[in-house]
C-alpha cells in the first residue's frame, strides 16, 4: 500500500509547492507599469519586469543590437540616468572605464523594475521596422549574395554608410527569432529598396538562412537605419579599404557621391580578395574609375592563381595600401581613413594608416561587414 | 552516469536560445557527461591529444586571421579563412568569454574542411567537450584527424 501512497504524497507536496512558488512569483515579480523617460523628451509606459531593449522595441524605439538581445554583442548601449543598481557581470566585458562611470548600460540586460530615465541618440527616434519583400537574390561570388528587399511602398531615409538589422525568423533547429546587422549597399536615393551583400559564414545563423532558405518574394522584416559610418564633409583624400561583403557601405557611398556630382574629392578604394573568383563588381567599379578622374579603384589579390591572367596588384591589402600611401598619394594632402571589415582587418589597417601619418581620430570604420 | 551540479548547469546553458540560438548539443539525447566520456574515448582511439590538437587549431586560426577575412594558405598545407563578428560568447561552463571568431580550416590536399571557433577550441581544451552530434560547430574527432594529420 505504501508503494502507492508515498508517490502520491510526494506528488501532492510537489504540486502544492509549485502553486506556492507561482503565487509568490506573481506577487514578488509583479512590477506593474513602469515609465521609461527618454532624453527628457518622450515618456513611454510599459509593463514592468521585461528587459529595457525589448520594452523599447515594443514601443517602436529600436536600439541597435547585433545579437537580438542575447547579451553577446555589446551593441545595445544606452545611458541610464536613474539608479538601476550596479553593472551586471554580463555587462562589464563590453564596457570601458569611462562608460561605467557614465552609467552606460546594455539595454538587453536591464530589467525594468521601476520608472527609469535613459538617454539615447536622437536619431534612433527615426529608426523603423519595415516589412519588406525579397525582390531579387543574386550570387556575386561563390559565397556572397546580393539581396534586394522591396520596402512595399515604405521608404528608408539614410546617409550612405548606414546599416540595417535583418530579422531572421525561427528556422530549422532555431526556436527563436534573431537579428543581424548588415551595411546597406544601395544608394540613399533608391529609398524604396534596401540592398545587402551577405557573405556565407559557415554555421552562421543569419547567413545560412539567407544563403540556404531565403527565396524571392519572401517577406522579411528590416529595422533601421543605424550607425554613424559616413563620408565626412571635408576636402581630405578619402582612403577606403574593404574586403568581401565590406564592399557594401562603399558601394553606397561611392555611387551616392557620383550621383551628387561630388567629383572634386580624391578617393582611393582598396579592395582585397584572395583570387579572381572572390572579386565582384569589378567591371562597374573600373568603369566608375574611368568616368571619375579623382576616383582610384585598386583591387588586390593575396593568392592569385598563377595561370589566372591577373595583372593587377598582389599581396595582402594592408601591404598594397602601405605601398600606395607611400608612393602614389600626395604627401602634402590631408587624408582620412574609411574601413569596413572584421575587427582584425580594422586593427591591421589602423596600424598602416597611423604609421603613414593619418591620425587615429581621422580613421572611421564600420565593424558590421 | 551522474552529473555534478556544475555539469548540469552547463548542460542547461547549452540548450538552444540560452547562449546561442542553436545551442551546443545538436541532436544528442545523451547527457553532457556521457557525450564527453564518449568523445574522450574516441579521441584516444584516434590518437588525438586534446591539448596538442587545441594548440594546432589556435595556431591555424591565428595565422588565418592574417588573411583579414580572405582565405590564406597556412604552412603550405591548410587553407584557412576567418570571420569575426562583434562581441563575445560566454562559455556554457561559465569560466570565461570568447571572441566571436569562426575559422574554416581546409586540408588542401584532401579537400576536407572543419569549422572551429574560439569558444569551440576552449571547450575542447579545457572541458574535453567537442559539442553534440548535429551541432554546426561540433569538432568531430574523425574529421579533425583527417584535416589535421597526414
Amino acid at each position: 500500500m505504501s508503494y502507492i501512497v508515498a508517490p502520491l504524497v510526494v506528488a501532492a507536496l510537489a504540486a502544492v509547492l509549485g502553486a506556492v512558488i507561482a503565487v509568490v512569483d506573481k506577487i514578488v515579480n509583479n512590477y506593474g507599469d513602469v515609465t521609461i523617460n527618454i532624453n527628457g523628451k518622450k515618456s513611454l509606459t510599459v509593463k514592468g519586469g521585461d528587459k529595457l531593449l525589448s520594452s523599447l522595441a515594443s514601443q517602436e524605439i529600436f536600439i541597435p543590437s547585433a545579437c537580438g538581445g542575447r547579451g553577446s554583442c555589446g551593441a545595445c548601449k544606452c545611458r541610464v540616468v536613474s539608479d538601476v543598481g550596479p553593472h551586471l557581470p554580463t555587462e562589464i566585458p563590453y564596457m570601458s572605464k569611462e562608460e561605467i562611470q557614465k552609467n552606460i548600460r546594455l539595454a538587453c540586460q536591464i530589467k525594468l523594475k521601476a520608472d527609469i530615465d535613459i538617454e539615447i541618440p536622437d536619431e534612433l527616434f527615426n529608426v523603423k521596422k519595415i516589412k519588406s519583400r525579397v525582390k531579387s537574390i543574386r550570387n556575386v561570388t561563390h559565397d556572397i549574395k546580393e539581396v534586394v528587399f522591396d520596402l512595399q511602398g515604405e521608404t528608408i531615409d539614410f546617409k550612405a554608410g548606414r546599416y540595417v538589422q535583418l530579422v531572421v525568423p525561427p528556422y530549422g533547429k532555431m526556436k527563436t527569432s534573431t537579428q543581424r546587422a548588415y551595411s546597406m549597399s544601395s544608394k540613399p536615393s533608391d529609398n524604396g529598396v534596401v540592398e545587402l551583400l551577405i557573405r556565407l559564414v559557415p554555421g552562421g545563423i543569419a547567413t545560412t538562412w539567407v544563403h540556404n532558405f531565403l527565396k524571392e518574394n519572401d517577406e522579411v522584416e528590416l529595422i533601421g537605419p543605424f550607425g554613424d559610418f559616413e563620408k565626412r564633409e571635408t576636402d581630405a583624400t578619402m582612403v577606403c579599404v574593404a574586403g568581401g561583403s565590406g564592399m557594401a557601405p562603399f558601394k553606397s557611398i561611392l555611387y551616392d557621391m557620383y550621383e551628387k556630382g561630388d567629383f572634386d574629392r580624391e578617393v582611393w578604394y582598396f579592395f582585397g580578395a584572395r583570387t579572381v573568383k572572390d572579386l565582384f563588381y569589378l567591371e562597374e567599379l573600373k568603369t566608375l574609375d574611368n568616368k571619375w578622374e579623382n576616383f582610384h579603384f585598386v583591387p588586390a589579390l593575396s593568392e592569385p592563381d598563377p595561370d589566372g591572367g591577373w595583372n593587377g596588384e598582389t599581396g595582402l591589402i594592408t601591404d598594397v595600401l602601405d605601398r600606395y600611401i607611400k608612393t602614389k598619394m600626395r604627401a602634402d594632402k590631408d587624408k582620412e581613413g574609411y574601413l569596413c571589415g572584421s575587427p582584425g582587418m580594422i586593427a591591421a589597417c589602423n596600424n598602416v594608416m597611423t604609421g603613414n601619418g593619418i591620425p587615429l581620430e581621422k580613421i572611421y570604420y564600420d565593424k558590421f561587414a | 552516469m551522474k552529473m555534478s551540479p556544475a555539469m548540469r548547469k552547463a548542460q542547461e546553458n547549452m540548450q538552444p536560445g540560452v547562449i546561442t540560438a542553436e545551442g551546443f548539443l545538436g541532436s544528442e539525447e545523451h547527457s553532457l557527461r556521457d557525450i564527453i566520456v564518449r568523445d574522450e574515448g574516441e579521441m584516444q582511439r584516434l590518437g588525438l591529444e586534446f591539448d596538442e590538437t587545441a594548440v594546432l587549431l589556435k595556431h591555424l586560426v591565428e595565422e588565418g586571421r592574417k588573411g583579414l577575412g580572405e582565405p590564406v594558405t597556412v604552412d603550405g598545407k591548410w587553407l584557412v579563412q576567418t570571420w569575426e563578428a562583434r562581441g563575445h560568447l560566454a562559455c556554457p561552463f561559465e569560466d570565461g568569454i570568447f571572441r566571436k571568431i569562426t575559422a574554416e580550416i581546409e586540408n588542401k590536399s584532401k579537400n576536407i574542411k572543419i569549422i572551429v571557433t574560439d569558444l569551440a577550441i576552449h571547450l575542447m581544451e579545457t572541458h574535453h567537450f567537442l559539442e553534440g552530434t548535429g551541432s554546426s560547430f561540433r569538432l568531430d574527432p574523425e574529421k579533425m584527424k583527417k584535416v589535421l594529420k597526414d
